[in-house]
């Protein structure tokens, strides 16, 4: 496909991305309803608490409200996802055939790798992490009867060290089109050394050169070749880690100390619960990739050798890495198991089934996800005893998270369940799951791994929880929350349109990679012309053009997504103290009991009536259920 | 919410967080955390030009380097005491003391010091890794300045304890003496670690990696443990003596009393904690790559 072809793509998309969003704009559940004049009020604060705050934007770049906050943290998710997003559709677009087209006349192969890092490290930390943060900042302090976060002004600090990191780990792209010696980074998301320390601008390697009879790769210092792009990127990183560990900080002290005299621990919220145990998580392991970053930029600038040869070598890189690197995955699943179990109980009419038994769950993943690091370097040639121990603890690991689906699948069993796009996410949510946690326990057997370790098979699993769960439930939290942030409702048709879009493109995309795993197709790579075995290019082609095609309806449910809460946030409905009829199921929460408060204040300081019924999404008002007295 | 005085009443019309600062008359809202967040970012983005400039052709020269980090550091400064003023000084008096607004401080210390246990991990695993293959030839890092620092930071500790405890006595006077002597101490030791660097560096030649026909020979993995180490530790010593500079003149102007020693003890918290890493340090890196 030459420059015509890539031009058609690009037309193409575009044409269907002004379709969807015309069409999504038709939608209009909403439009029966009168809009109140002046539009939304963002930042919910209608009526009361202008005192508190100045005007305009001076507003947003000096709050220390944690509402505004989470919602800052937000918008930066959100712009990340996008970044991302559009990242990864290149590359899809790449994929859908064997040889290399659509990316040949902008750089090739190193294009798609910086695609490739770009989106993974921009959807692990700009996205996932910040996201979650969204929803503590917000919510946590409500849920937990706080006027604020122990440290308002930390928190603060703590957000707006995040811009500056995205810009500098993106500046590789912007600078690239200016200068010679520079280009976004190629590290991948795992910057292993001597890759990360030896790459220059093309993409080749800097300082191969024979030591001892051997070819060593990391040795030769030619630092003026080596791409800046990564320097930067490295920089933008620490600076996003120095970030998330003040958070944290901020959460246990939050957590600790700020909790209202009527919440003890036998009374503290699920999501409070993840959010601690995450938050302890960040804490241990953070710091140490900040530790292991600076080293990579020391051995890059300085030589001090940390990760050559004649150093820790890489596989001590790797030993660091994945001591922070699983961790991570479970800093980012845990809030979303969290978010689910709150949200899923409220729609099946009955308590959150064994609730001590999912606390408990959480500890322990927390303090088991610190032993498990090894199952990363299986193929590393790393000691088999060691290997065994890890494959055992790895292994133990799935029981708690299994635990926990049961107890999801328990509190729906002949529960009184409402169909609603919070709940639909969050059935989406347990059944991905479940595909992304047993591909995960196969992965944890050694000789399993061996054969399937750097295929797209481990591209599958992860991204069957990463896609398919965690961003599932971060959908579940903003349609749930929605009411309270925004003060409206929105489309739900749009919403059951979101997920199904979705539900669908997640699991075309996925399942198609978890087969392509399976056919060893490697991953990382931007071409698969090269494959000569009979019969393997037409499946592998096959399976990617799916993959494509299921990317591209998650695109497009995304722009859905984006349509209705921008739409809804202007002109929605406004909501009344009860939106999601929980009263009624005896199932009162705490942040909703906050916001029917607000409402009340608002109409005592003379602002304007809400509506008179409530807007409830699907939500058939339902008779109480006998055994769901209380929260849980 | 401050359980003592309006539980019942979550979320609105508790207390609000910055009701005295920039801009005034508003309850939630600061300028301090925007400046100091620019400012500690213009930190990283002076050190990414450092490296631009190192590598040329990017037109950016170690001065215009030098000039954003150093006004970086300068807004980040002046962030930082901003907010502490207007966060903790001004109105120290006229806020009354809590119990919970106490203990938030010293929990978040505390989780601040454990985070800090894994920043240092790192090298200490990278030391032990290292060790583990044989450290090879390493010059003789233990000596009598080692001895006399040691003892030096772990008696500034116990002069510290004792200020502590004069200030819970009401014992002022004592309280500023014995604070001002730690803080001497902290930078006796500091102008030690110093002078022993200079001697390494300059007199000995113990670096990672020397240079030779254009090539690096990686020849000492040592000493990258070494100067990691010591020098994140130094760092952590200079970031306490400022802790302890500030609340020592916050002493001297008048200010903690035997009931309002908050950030005496955070401080003496964080200065405990440097302490135990360096004897860490001394039996890894400086007792043990010499001895075993
Ligand atoms: C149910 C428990 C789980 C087990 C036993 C498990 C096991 C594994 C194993 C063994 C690998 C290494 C595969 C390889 O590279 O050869 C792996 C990769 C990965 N897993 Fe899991 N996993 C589990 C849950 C999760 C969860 C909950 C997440 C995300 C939140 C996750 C995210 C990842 C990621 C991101 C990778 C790939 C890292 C990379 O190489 O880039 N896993 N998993
Ligand atoms: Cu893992």
């Amino acid at each position: 496909m030459g420059l015509s072809g890539e031009l058609a793509l690009t037309l193409l998309t575009g044409v269907l991305v002004l379709i969807v969003f015309a069409l999504a704009t038709r939608f209009d559940d909403w439009r029966t309803y009168t809009p109140l004049a002046g539009g939304g009020a963002l930042g919910g604060e209608t009526g009361y608490g202008h005192d508190e705050k100045p005007g305009g934007i001076v507003r947003w770049l000096t709050t220390v409200d944690h509402k505004d906050i989470g919602i800052l943290y937000g918008v930066y998710a959100i712009v990340a996802f996008a970044w991302g997003g559009l990242a990864v559709m290149l590359m899809r677009f790449e994929l859908a055939t064997p040889a290399m087209d659509v990316l040949a006349s902008v750089g090739g192969r190193a294009f798609y790798n910086q695609l490739l890092t770009s989106h993974g490290i921009t959807m692990l930390f700009l996205f996932g992490t910040p996201i979650l943060a969204a929803f503590s900042n917000y919510f946590i302090p409500l849920l937990i009867g706080a006027d604020d976060m122990a440290f308002p002004r930390i928190n603060a600090i703590a957000f707006w060290l995040l811009p500056p990191g995205a810009i500098l780990i993106w500046a590789g792209f912007f600078l690239a089109p200016f200068f010679d010696g520079i280009a976004a980074s190629m590290t991948s998301w795992t910057m292993y050394p001597p890759q990360a320390v030896a790459q220059t601008a093309a993409g080749q390697d800097a300082m191969s050169y024979e030591y001892a009879g051997r070819v060593i790769a990391s040795s030769e210092i030619d630092t003026a070749a080596l791409n800046a792009g990564t320097d930067l990127m490295l920089l933008g990183l620490h600076l996003t880690g120095v970030s998330a560990t003040m958070g944290a900080i901020n959460f246990i002290a939050t957590i600790f100390t700020e909790r209202g005299s009527d919440v003890g621990w036998d009374k503290l919220d699920i999501f409070s619960w993840t959010i601690l145990t995450q938050s302890a998580l960040i804490l241990f392991s953070f710091p140490l990739l900040g530790s292991a970053i600076v080293m990579l930029l020391l051995d890059r600038n300085f030589a001090t050798g940390f990760f050559a040869v004649e150093g820790g070598g890489t596989i001590l890189y790797q030993h660091l890495f994945w001591f922070f690197g699983h961790p991570e995955v479970y800093i980012l699943v845990l809030p979303p198991m969290g978010i689910i179990s709150y949200v899923l109980p409220r729609f099946s009419g009955r308590k959150l089934f064994g609730f001590k038994f999912v606390v408990y769950s959480t500890l322990a993943i927390g303090v088991l996800s610190f032993g498990v690091w090894a199952h990363h370097m299986f193929a590393s040639g790393i000691d088999p005893r060691l290997r065994a121990g890890f494959m055992a603890v790895s292994l133990a690991i799935a029981i708690p998270s299994a635990v926990k689906t049961f107890n999801w699948i328990t509190t729906m069993w002949n529960g009184n369940i409402r169909l609603t796009t919070p709940m639909l996410f969050c059935i989406g949510f347990i059944a991905n799951f479940i595909i992304g946690g047993v591909t995960g326990v196969f992965l944890a057997a050694v000789p399993v791994d061996l054969i399937l370790h750097d295929t797209y098979y481990v591209v599958g699993h992860f991204h069957y929880v990463i896609m398919g769960a965690i961003a599932f439930a971060v959908f579940a939290g903003v349609y749930y929350w929605f009411p309270i942030v925004s003060g409206r409702m929105y489309q739900r048709t749009l919403g059951k349109a979101h997920f199904w879009t979705t539900m669908v493109g997640t699991n075309l995309t996925f399942f198609a990679m978890i087969l392509l795993g399976y056919g060893g197709m490697p991953r990382r790579y931007a071409t698969y012309n090269g494959v000569t075995a009979e019969g393997i290019i037409g499946y592998f082609t096959n399976l990617h053009v799916i993959a494509t095609v299921g990317a591209f309806i998650l695109l497009v449910g995304q722009i859905i997504w984006l349509v209705n809460m921008v739409q809804s946030w202007l002109e929605g409905p406004v909501v009344g103290p009860d939106p999601w009829n929980l009263k009624e199921d005896g199932l009162p929460s705490r942040e909703f009991d906050w916001h029917a408060d607000r409402i009340e204040t608002t109409l005592a300081d003379g602002g304007e009536p809400a509506e008179d019924e409530p807007m409830t999404d699907g939500g058939e008002p339902v008779d109480a259920d006998d055994d769901a007295a209380g929260d849980e | 919410m401050s359980a003592t005085e309006d539980a019942g009443d979550h979320g609105h019309g508790g207390h609000l967080p910055a009701v005295e600062d920039f801009p005034r008359g508003f309850g939630e809202a600061s300028w301090w955390p925007f400046v100091t967040a620019i400012g500690g970012s213009g930190i990283y983005v002076g050190a990414a030009l450092f490296l631009l400039a190192a590598r040329g052709g990017f037109g950016i020269g170690m001065g215009t380097a030098a000039a954003v980090s150093i006004g970086s550091i300068g807004l980040f400064v002046f962030g930082i005491l901003g907010w502490l003023y207007h966060g903790f000084v001004a109105s120290f008096w006229q806020r009354h003391k809590s119990e919970q607004s106490e203990s938030k401080l010293v929990w978040g210390m505390y989780a601040f010091l454990g985070s800090e246990i894994a920043t240092f991990s790192a090298g200490f695993i990278y030391f032990f890794f290292i060790q583990a293959g044989g450290l090879g030839e390493i010059p003789d890092v233990f000596g009598s300045l080692v001895i006399f620092n040691t003892l030096l930071l772990i008696a500034s500790s116990f002069v510290l304890h004792f200020s502590e405890v004069a200030l819970r006595n009401g014992n002022r006077k004592r309280f500023v003496t014995l604070l001002g002597a730690t803080l001497l101490m902290g930078i006796i030791f500091i102008g030690g670690q110093v002078y022993e660097y200079y001697e390494f560096l300059a007199v000995k030649n113990f670096t990672p990696a020397a240079i030779a026909g254009g090539e690096v020979i990686y020849s000492n993995p040592f000493a990258s443990a070494f100067y990691a180490l010591t020098g994140l530790h130094g760092l952590h010593v200079t970031l306490g003596a400022v802790l302890l500079g500030i609340v020592f003149v916050r002493g001297l102007r008048g200010q903690y009393s035997a009931e309002r020693h908050v950030s005496v003890k955070t401080a003496a918290l964080y200065w405990h904690f440097v302490d135990v890493v360096w004897i860490f340090l001394v039996a890894a890196i400086y007792i043990g790559a010499t001895a075993l």
